[in-house]
């Protein structure tokens, strides 16, 4: 396997979580596609880690924080959509429309 | 052997992906989410990131993919199930991300030279060493991040005080 398996992988990876973060109306939809994007470049550090830089940890150390970091934007945009659908009965995108002019 | 556990995994990843981004019940979305983030796991296995592979599947799929799907139950309604749930761009959307796809593929042929993969080694100790070593900093500011997340998830799911 060369790096370049990898990188395809991640950049189609990429592409399909770009595509429902732009297109999905339910706002569960737009965070699981971000998630998406966030392991396309976690396989991204990790791949070049492992055939450019063998000697070095430093790329999957980042690959740690953007898990963790990951997680806590999970947690805080989870609790902020149970507020909004407290206040709206809605999870669609399009009808978070209180601060339209 | 190893060229085929790639493509197994890396079709796993992709298709339960797709699941995600275009199937009309979101439960089934969630449930999805947990396959390609276990595929994503399984693909740090054969980089050989030994404590990525645990901690993907600990946190994300033991994690967060639960977490996704606790909230799909208390917030979906069933007449939404059968709703579209692609909005009115999707055709630009689609547009878009094929743009981005061939620009990224465009520029990955740079890195076409077979690089050479040594043998891999376990990788918990050295990470360990780094992140309370050289990264220090950066792995405590983490921890006041979660914190601040934990502050933030209990302060905005507290019940509105009726005025």
């Amino acid at each position: 396997m060369t790096l370049n398996h990898y990188l395809v992988l991640s950049a189609a990876l990429f592409a399909i979580g770009v595509f429902g973060a732009l297109t999905r109306r339910n706002v569960i939809g737009v965070l699981m596609s971000v998630e998406l994007m966030f392991n396309a470049a976690n396989i991204n550090l990790a791949a070049f880690n492992r055939f450019l830089h063998p000697e070095g940890l430093a790329g999957q150390a980042v690959v740690l924080f953007v898990i963790t970091v990951a997680a806590a934007e999970v947690v805080v945009g989870l609790a902020l959509i149970l507020a909004i659908y407290r206040d709206v009965q809605t999870i669609h995108a399009e009808d978070f429309n209180l601060m339209k002019g | 052997m190893t060229a085929f556990i790639f493509y197994v995994f890396a079709a796993t990843v992709l298709v339960s992906a797709l699941c995600v981004v275009l199937l009309r019940n979101v439960l089934h979305s969630a449930l999805f989410l947990g396959l390609a983030l276990a595929g994503v796991a399984g693909i740090f296995a054969s980089l050989s990131a030994d404590f990525l592979f645990a901690a993907q599947i600990l946190i994300y799929v033991g994690g967060i993919a639960v977490l996704i799907l606790f909230v799909v139950l208390l917030a979906a309604r069933s007449s939404e199930l059968r709703a579209r749930q692609v909005n009115q761009q999707w055709l630009a959307g689609a547009v878009v991300c094929g743009l981005i796809l061939y620009g990224l593929c465009r520029y990955l042929g740079r890195f076409g030279r077979p690089a050479a993969a040594g043998p891999a080694h376990p990788t918990t100790l050295g990470l360990g060493r780094l992140l309370l070593g050289d990264q220090a900093i950066p792995f405590e500011l983490v921890s006041l991040i979660l914190m601040a997340a934990l502050a933030g998830a209990v302060l905005f799911s507290k019940p509105e005080k009726s005025e």
